[in-house]
């Protein structure tokens, strides 16, 4: 026995519902990952507005500590896909 | 694979299915929330019809579990909303009863959901460890005292820590109009579910009353708004520290390695030993943990 668990054998009817939730799990993922795909270019959106929020407002570097963001230390976007879901 | 990203899931938009497993009864209905594909371990939405029984018994699994709506009895004791359990491996309760039914949050944290029928503990089952605490009326809201912290108007009660790996579960709210303008990431996976009350995120948008996300480490989440207030159950599985910064479009690989510099800056002499060619395996030894470790 560890901290979490006794260690024992699962039966036949154990692993066909384990093997059931995977399925539904990886399912899940999939339609998660396609709809962070479809919001996109709202995502863009809320990117752009906050980009602008830390050069006028501040960035919160600790609680209720605010940095001015310079435009210069603003990132680039790189060319790759901008994924949120891994 | 453990358990994949899922975030953001609303349970609302699921149905329940029966609980099928062997020593469960009838009568218990769950919505998977995020499930362990090597380990079976879980968490679910668990909803307990009236007039659900269980016999006594342990599970094979760490227990978690916190009473979202209604009341059930362990015995002759009731629990009520908020209350909140850790039921350690092979430690038996007592009969489980939810007369007038009952919603909980029902974490298998080692393995598969299973009940085993018996009136004792385990052997090598560790009762020391079994908790329990209403966390709306029995404990008070703490400012986080985590460093960098978030904004205030963002507070939390602790309900478990782990002095080993600093895991944490925990409640927290937002205040009406929280804020916070940073996007940060965690050397820990990270799980909520929203008991009441939506928030925003930049990535994933709005996660309303019975939202939930289960985020592995290093995943880029923030900046956060909650417009009305909230309040949410949290759990992490290691030491949760907020790595704040402002790109929106680094990579877990890219956070990952920034963590690590950031480590070798914040503590120089740990990251110079753990690299250090004279002792450099992956399974240091903890004279507290001497069974831990495997050398």
């Amino acid at each position: 026995m560890d901290k979490v668990g006794i260690k024992h054998k699962r039966d036949d009817k154990v692993k066909a519902w384990m093997k059931k939730e995977t399925a539904e799990q990886k399912k899940r993922y999939q339609v998660i990952v396609a709809h962070m795909d479809a919001i996109a270019s709202q995502r863009d959106k809320w990117v752009a507005n906050f980009l602008k929020r830390i050069q006028k407002r501040g960035f919160n570097t600790d609680r209720d500590v605010f940095k001015i963001i310079k435009p210069e230390e603003i990132p680039i976007q790189p060319k790759r896909k901008f994924k949120v879901s891994f | 694979m453990a358990r994949p990203h899922i975030e953001p899931f609303v349970d609302r938009d699921a149905d329940y299915k029966k609980m099928t497993l062997p020593g469960f009864g009838t009568g218990m209905h769950y919505k998977m929330l995020s499930f362990d594909t090597d380990t079976g371990a879980c968490t679910m939405n668990v909803r307990f019809d009236s007039g659900y029984k269980r016999s006594p018994g342990f599970s094979h699994s760490e227990i978690e579990m916190f009473v979202l709506k209604g009341s059930l009895k362990f015995g002759k004791q009731t629990y009520i909303e908020g209350h909140y359990f850790v039921i350690p491996p092979g430690v038996f309760m007592p009969a489980l009863s939810a007369s007038k039914g009952a919603e909980v949050l029902l974490m298998y944290n080692g393995s598969e959901p299973s009940h085993t029928e018996s009136d004792a503990d385990h052997d090598g089952a560790d009762r020391s460890r079994l908790a329990e605490v209403n966390s709306y009326s029995g404990m008070p809201w703490i400012t986080p005292n985590i460093h960098p912290g978030t904004n205030t108007g963002c507070l939390m009660k602790i309900l478990k820590f782990d002095e080993r790996t600093h895991a944490l579960s925990f409640l927290f709210v937002m205040a009406p109009e929280f804020w916070q303008d940073n996007i940060s990431y965690h050397d820990c996976a990270e799980e909520v579910y929203h008991i009441w009350g939506t928030t925003w995120m930049m990535q994933f948008g709005y996660l309303p009353t019975g939202g939930y996300f289960w985020r592995p480490p290093y995943i880029n989440h923030g900046a956060f708004h909650c417009k009305r207030g909230a309040i949410a159950f949290g759990r992490t599985d290691s030491e949760l520290h907020n790595h704040f910064h402002f790109n929106p479009w680094s990579n877990v690989k890219e956070n990952e390695e920034r963590a690590v510099s950031r480590l070798q800056h914040r503590n120089p002499e740990v990251y110079k030993w753990a690299l250090g060619h004279n002792h450099n395996h992956p399974d240091p030894a903890d004279f507290e943990y001497p069974d831990d470790h495997s050398h």
